[in-house]
């Protein structure tokens, strides 16, 4: 637990150690802040609903930019051989900067709970749907970080590693538009892949639990898997 | 004195290729021991292993009574592994990137700071340590590299061309450094450079395309001498009175024009030889001009094995 502990704060400082948390921070507090503000205004209306699905595409293209380097730079600059030649295992490698990318994303959700607190001083919003957006998009976050963390262990280029989980993140967003298109029953698999579907109920307030687990299972899998590829050498 | 590391037949493949085949040798607790050999050799593979983080595809090894497959981490607990790139966390200082190999090597949370104000000292790093790493001169990340390593006070120190890249004062200090780990630490390193290792290590195992020709070539090194003897005379007379000398194994000729001949005399070393050789040709009434030993050193039996492997090979 101890040693977990400090490599989760070393791939926390890493990550605020360079610019680019910082401007993905900016970036997204300037676009959420822009969207909130242009909707209050325009529609008075108490909830976030919108915000959210704004934020699931934010996330969406955010993610592979914090994940890309995490495993393919310590392959690169060879301190992946430091770290599993010292008394680390692979699992608390990897689930130390699963955690320290979620916290980052869970860092930029919670700047972002500010518009909330704004919805309660000037009116009377209902809790539920922001809570459970809040919710989802952090499942939602887990599940991303896990698939982009995998591809970073399968690489030691962090472009490769941006570009194939950034990749896979739009076709599974876009999915369900091909559904229909399918003969059965490859619509339904395609339609339970999609990304936006899994997302769509939290944002709107009804929790489901097969949402919940796919989102879950799929962060478990990739991690599970990302063990497997740094073991694999 | 006990063995500390024990490799048995160890057999390395990355996919179709081979890396090590066959490698087994055994290293004595406080020896510095010199792994030389070709880049590509297999010098890094046997590092690997041994520090934990490959596994052989066939073969024992077994570090400070730790099996490699089993006990990995135990074993990861008594090895300071340097690698040929020293590579350091960019993001951190000094200090702090010590301080984190600290805690994640198992240092006791109260004795980070003194085990990381010891190789400050020991490697003298006070000049840089609040300097980031990226900061860092060659040498000086070498030296970092090495200081962390050495956090926990490993029972075996594994180094990887610690002095590749340096300039010749940074190289002298890494190896005097090296020097003073003798008795204190098992120390394992590994260079392609032939004078670096004969100056370290105390046994020199060499290694050719995943083979390990020798576990000791500085012993093959006493083992046989060469002697140059200058010596006028009939050449068949000559050969017959020095074949006779107990010792002599092979005598070989150079003629060089207008000259008087030059034998190369291989014998295997023992006491008064070289007198016995003298007075024998000078009493059976040649004259003897020269009499100096073939000063053949380590680089002579590296190329000797390696050109003998190829051609086996071949």
């Amino acid at each position: 637990m101890r040693t977990f502990a400090v490599l989760w704060r070393k791939e926390v400082d890493a990550l605020f150690s360079s610019p680019i948390a910082y401007v993905l921070i900016a970036v997204f507090l300037i676009v959420m802040g822009y969207s909130f503000t242009l909707k209050l205004f325009i529609t008075h209306s108490q909830s976030l609903v919108d915000l959210f699905f704004q934020m699931f595409v934010l996330i969406l293209l955010t993610v592979p930019i914090i994940t890309m380097r995490l495993v393919a730079e310590e392959k690169k600059l060879n301190t992946l051989e430091v770290l599993l030649t010292s008394p680390v295992t692979e699992p608390q490698i990897i689930l130390a900067k699963f955690a320290a990318s979620l916290a980052l994303v869970a860092f930029m959700l919670g700047l972002s709970g500010v518009y909330a607190v704004v919805l309660a001083l000037y009116g009377d919003p209902d809790w539920g749907p922001i809570f459970s957006g809040y919710l989802g998009l952090l499942l939602f976050a887990a599940s991303l970080v896990g698939v982009g963390l995998l591809s970073s262990a399968l690489t030691n280029n962090q472009i490769i590693a941006a570009v194939v989980s950034l990749s896979l993140f739009l076709l599974l967003w876009i999915i369900d538009e091909v559904a229909p298109l399918l003969p059965a029953p490859l619509d339904d698999v395609v339609l339970h892949l999609s990304l936006s579907g899994h997302f769509k109920p939290f944002a709107t307030g009804s929790l489901y639990l097969s949402d919940v687990a796919f989102f879950l299972s799929s962060a478990f899998l990739t991690l599970f898997l990302a063990i497997r590829a740094l073991s694999w050498r | 004195m006990s063995k500390v590391i024990v490799a048995e037949n160890l057999v390395k493949w990355y996919g179709p290729r081979p890396a090590l085949r066959d490698v087994s040798f055994s290293i004595e607790e406080g020896e510095i021991v010199g792994l030389l050999g070709p880049n590509g050799s297999g010098k890094s593979s046997i590092f690997r292993i041994l520090t934990g983080y490959l596994t052989p595809t066939a073969g024992t090894v077994s570090v400070a009574g730790y099996d490699v497959f089993r006990e990995s981490l135990a074993l990861r607990r008594q090895v300071g592994y340097v690698h040929e790139n020293a590579p350091l966390y960019d993001h951190m200082r000094v200090v702090e990137s010590l301080r984190f190999m600290a805690r994640i090597k198992g240092v006791e949370r109260r004795r980070v700071e003194n085990a990381v104000a010891s190789v400050i000292e020991r490697l003298k790093l006070h000049k840089v340590s609040d300097l980031l790493t990226t900061k860092l001169s060659r040498g000086y990340r070498q030296r970092v590299a090495i200081a962390q390593a050495l956090l926990n006070d490993p029972k075996i120190l594994v180094l990887d061309e610690p002095t590749s890249g340096l300039d010749p004062n940074q190289v002298v200090s890494i190896r005097d450094f090296i020097l003073s780990l003798a008795g204190r630490h098992t120390v394992l390193i590994a260079s392609h450079v032939l004078s670096e290792i004969e100056q370290i290590a105390s046994r020199v195992m060499i290694l050719l395309d995943g083979v390990l020709l020798t576990q000791d070539a500085l012993r093959l090194h006493q083992a046989t001498q060469e002697l140059s003897i200058r010596v006028a005379g009939s050449e068949r007379d000559v050969r017959a009175v020095v074949s006779q000398i107990a010792g002599v194994q092979a005598i070989d000729t150079f003629r060089d024009v207008g000259d008087v001949p030059r034998y190369i005399v291989k014998v295997a070393p023992r006491p008064k030889l070289t007198e016995e050789l003298a007075s024998t040709i000078v009493s059976k009434g040649f004259a003897l001009s020269e009499l100096s030993p073939v000063a053949r050193g380590l680089e002579q039996i590296f190329l000797d094995l390696t050109s003998q492997a190829r051609d086996v090979a071949a």
